[in-house]
């Protein structure tokens, strides 16, 4: 097959009919008459765009369009077909984010495999160490916190739960490699941050063996809380140590502006199909032209591969991405109408600037009809999401119990809305997400519904009968309760409900946290 | 539980032959003569997931947290019966079979003098795989075991046999050396891509336990084309298969069998779960709950196998729908290799490695250059321009076809590739 760059790229309107609606409308005011433009079920309120995005139903038409292609001539499309859109596509993407060539950008499915095929790229040696994010447990976890079956410490972690357990599975299997802990504790100020991430660079480089590598994963927007940070600060830093910096900017694309090739950064990976409209299963992985030597093959391995040495091409890599296992190249190709979707409503500008204004003005709100208070009054941290304080007393969030967590779930699926919710130092919170179809009631209405949510669990918590043994004293004793399966909701659900047991013998911590912590 | 509804259709099914196009999708000018590369969607099962897309849309949340975990448990105990899994949960899905054996191959803990070994007729991805494995430290051994057609299954089982003994030998010497067994894992395929041949690789996995190799199974093409599976019979120690391809899946959706005796080699998922728990701490297998969601994906084709078991119930089920394609596979390879002046790889050995892939030797001088440019150029002329394309590929001196038979296809398509114009009488009663 030729190699990429020889090939020109093409935009899939040359391969498809353009879209009748850009042409002959006019996009309506963002609010709640921009939900005529999705695919919600009626009366659902969601305050969640973060956690899986929405699909706008032009989208969707136009990947049903995508589809009928690929089915019309198969053979065309894998062989052929589909290579100068997806260079388009790229094309279009390196521009939006400010990579300064084409080949610095590549598609994957999503961040957790962006930054699991740079983690597991780097050839690991004893003494190398690897820098992630997480609070050390406040009661009874050691450093890592696993005890028996439980996976449950990194609840406190800020780095994202699939790349925090990259990061540990490369310790567990690549003997002498080292994880170092960054404390990230929320509420704080980006000045705090930036003072503490330098002082443990320095002293990470301090200890670090001679010859060892130093590699630092920095979020650009955290998950849990939904925080933006200074991650180009802490990217410098990082730089200036000579430690390898990878962002995971999950949430960043079409929520920030991006100017990669000026960041500083080695890598960085973001999801389209969160904050761009892209179809899920859509993300790119960027890298500098330096950090790309890093990047020996794509997981699965493609059949372009060449083994180091003289004899493979420095652009292998980008051959390698272009084909390296069927897949559906809908959500990849979606990102062109995605863009063409966002300029047609008003442009990245204009859709952060009200995404951004709704999230501190809601986020206000929203505190004010739970009366309690919003993470970060001054805004630094907050750009599209918001996290307030849950309306429980300080006695009951004192401990962690996921039995709460599974039961805000529930309550709110059962009232057809959704926020996140998440424990963090010792309180429950939600992160909410401001979107171009939200205004500020919905913070209301969301504040109304947890006020009258979280006394109820309070109730069942008190008036249950939750033999002592079940209620957590530690993040982990909860794993004698049965719960055990998948949690369908039911609107009488609470803490104590019996739940259906699955066919699987799922262990019930595992399925819990990894609910818990569903990139959100 | 959420359970996947089951299809019902109000009328019969079209026959098998060019009536059945109607429920595909295809360009009407295409002849697909390649289902085996990248499968075919079914109009019924595009039609089929689309409530499942909607739902995915109408509340992302419910559907993603919860709906979509439990249909495709739903969907997993369906397809563990389907294969004679044991137990469901040795049974998870996976985006591609290469994906599939990824996980597997990496899952190993490799240590020098460990030994991976694959065919000369892998795929090519998996060999690239194996020989990625062996660019790194601490760079195991990358072995090549050869198949060369002609050939028959008896032949093959005792050149494995041989060849696994041979590298016993070394391991024992390696072993003598260090004062510890390295391991030994031989990737096989149940049915090669190039040539598309179904090999003895139930024999094979039972000499690999005699011999004490790990097995594992790049079964890519097996499910929908390899009839009455049943994999806690043979036993094979991984086994992967793509559900896009036989099945009528969606793209892309694969399964992974790892049976419970060996589900402690899997160490991570790619990517690596949040519900992944650091080995030594483990207590139990690690395994379905790290695959039941290690990033946001387009959970819907995964969902789409169950849809697609019930259209081919509706076909007649497995046994109607092969006993279909196997003959056409076999009637149209001899009318293809008659025109050609050419031969079936397997016309000497009883077919007997012929499902319903056919493999028709191309009719170019012997001196023709293995040099892939000839494959681009049979896709210009052939997909191109005329429409059609069956897989091309070069193998012990020689260019083949290799012609996928499918539910649509009729005898006729394999001659209209060569000959748009087919001499008066070629094809008793058919006018193409």
């Amino acid at each position: 097959m030729s190699s990429p760059q020889s090939i020109e790229p093409v935009t899939l309107d040359d391969v498809l009919k353009p879209n009748q609606l850009f042409r002959h409308h006019r996009a309506v005011k963002f609010g709640h008459d921009f939900l005529q433009y999705y695919s919600f079920k009626k009366g659902f309120l969601n305050l969640n765009n973060g956690s899986f995005g929405a699909l706008p139903k032009v989208i969707t038409e136009a990947c049903n369009e995508l589809t009928a292609w690929q089915e019309e001539n198969t053979d065309y499309y894998y062989r052929i077909g589909f290579i100068p859109p997806l260079i388009g596509v790229r094309e279009q993407l390196a521009k939006l984010v400010g990579a300064s060539d084409v080949d610095e950008i590549v598609m994957v499915a999503n961040t957790s495999t962006g930054m699991g095929l740079v983690l597991r790229n780097f050839l690991w040696k004893s003494g190398d160490i690897i820098i992630r994010c997480g609070s050390f447990d406040l009661s009874s976890c050691d450093m890592l916190g696993t005890v028996a079956q439980s996976n449950h410490c990194y609840v406190g972690n800020t780095t994202y739960g699939t790349v925090y357990k990259t990061i540990q599975y490369i310790h567990d299997t690549t003997p002498g490699v080292e994880i170092s802990q960054f404390e990230l504790l929320f509420p704080t100020t980006r000045q705090a941050v930036l003072e503490g991430w330098k002082e443990h660079i320095d002293k990470v480089k301090q200890s670090a063996p001679q010859g060892s590598k130093i590699v630092a994963v920095i979020d650009s927007i955290v998950a849990n809380p939904g925080a933006s940070m200074p991650w180009k600060e802490m990217v410098k830093i990082s730089k200036d140590a000579g430690v390898w910096a990878i962002v995971d900017g999950a949430h960043s694309v079409g929520q920030e502006p991006l100017n990669l090739s000026t960041s500083g950064a080695d890598f960085f990976v973001s999801s389209a199909h969160k904050w761009l409209n892209a179809k899920r299963g859509c993300a790119f992985l960027w890298f500098s032209k330096k950090s790309r030597d890093i990047m020996l093959t794509t997981i699965p391995t493609s059949a372009s591969y060449v083994s180091p040495g003289p004899e493979r091409p420095p652009t292998n890599i980008i051959s390698q991405f272009q084909y390296n296992g069927t897949i559906d190249y809908t959500p990849y190709l979606s990102v062109h109408f995605a863009l063409q979707w966002r300029e047609w409503i008003g442009g990245e500008a204009a859709i952060q600037e009200y995404c951004n204004k709704l999230a501190r003005e809601g986020g206000r709100r929203l505190a004010e009809t739970m009366s309690t208070q919003v993470m970060d009054p001054d805004g630094e941290f907050t750009l599209a999401m918001v996290n307030v304080v849950l309306p429980f007393s300080k006695e009951f969030s004192a401990t962690y119990d996921a039995s709460v967590s599974t039961a805000l779930r529930n309550k709110l699926l059962s009232q057809n809305m959704f926020a996140v919710t998440f424990y963090h130092q010792q309180l429950w919170w939600t992160r909410v997400s401001a979107q171009i179809w939200n205004e500020i009631s919905d913070f209301e209405v969301l504040g109304k519904a947890f006020v009258s949510i979280c006394s109820d669990i309070v109730a069942e918590h008190e008036n249950a009968h939750i033999p002592p043994e079940s209620k957590a004293e530690s993040f982990y004793s909860y794993l004698e309760h049965p719960f055990q399966g998948a949690v369908a909701y039911d609107p009488k659900d609470g803490v104590g409900a019996h739940r259906p047991v699955t066919a699987t013998t799922v262990v019930p911590v595992g399925y819990h946290t990894h609910l818990a912590s569903i990139r959100p | 539980m959420a359970e996947v509804k089951t299809l019902h259709f109000e009328s019969n099914p079209p026959p098998f032959g060019h009536e059945m196009r109607k429920c595909f999708s295809f360009d009407p000018e295409y002849i697909n003569m390649n289902h085996g590369s990248y499968g075919s969607l079914p109009s019924p099962v595009a039609e089929a997931i689309k409530p499942y897309y909607a739902m995915a849309e109408a509340n992302p949340d419910l559907f993603h947290r919860f709906t979509s975990i439990d249909l495709i448990r739903n969907v997993r105990e369906r397809m563990a019966k389907f294969i004679g899994a044991a137990h469901t949960d040795e049974v998870v899905f996976v985006p591609n079979a290469s994906h599939g054996l990824n996980a597997i191959l990496r899952d190993f803990i490799w240590e020098e003098d460990d030994i991976i070994c694959s065919c000369n007729t892998t795929y090519k991805s998996i060999s690239k795989t194996a020989q990625y494995i062996s660019d790194i430290p601490p760079h195991p051994e990358y072995s090549q075991f050869t198949i060369l057609f002609p050939t028959t299954h008896n032949e093959i089982i005792e050149n494995w046999r041989t060849y696994l003994q041979s590298l016993n030998e070394a391991r024992a010497r390696s072993a003598h050396r260090l004062g510890r067994r390295p391991k030994i894992v031989a990737v096989i395929d149940s049915i090669i891509s190039v040539p598309g041949a179904l090999l003895p690789w139930k024999e094979m996995v039972k000499i690999c336990k005699e011999e004490d190799v790990w097995s594992v199974v790049d079964a890519a093409h097996s499910i929908g084309q390899e009839l009455d599976l049943n994999l806690a019979d043979a036993d094979p120690d991984f086994w992967v298969t793509n559900c896009h391809k036989w099945l009528y899946a969606k793209r892309s959706c694969a399964l992974l069998y790892v049976p419970k005796r060996n589900q402690h080699i899997i160490k991570a998922s790619f990517p690596t779960s949040h519900a992944y728990i650091s080995p030594k701490k483990r207590t139990g297998p690690n395994f379905v709950e790290q695959y039941e969601w290690n990033g946001t994906l387009d959970f819907v084709p995964y969902i789409s196998a169950s849809c697609a078991l019930d259209f081919r119930a509706w076909l007649g089920g497995e046994h109607v729908i092969n006993a279909y394609c196997h003959r056409i596979a076999i009637e149209g390879g001899k009318r293809l290799a008659q025109i050609l002046g050419t031969e079936i790889i397997d016309q000497d050995q009883d077919f007997q490695f012929t499902l319903n892939m056919v493999n028709v030797a191309v009719p170019f001088p012997a001196t023709m250059s293995s040099d892939f440019e000839i494959d681009m150029a049979f896709r210009r002329k052939l997909l191109i321009k005329k429409k059609i394309y069956p897989a091309f590929f070069y193998h012990n001196g020689k260019w083949w076809t290799r012609c996928s038979a499918q539910v649509w296809s009729q005898v006729s398509c394999l001659l209209h590739s060569y000959f748009p114009h087919p001499p008066a009488g070629s094809i008793p009663g058919r006018r193409f």
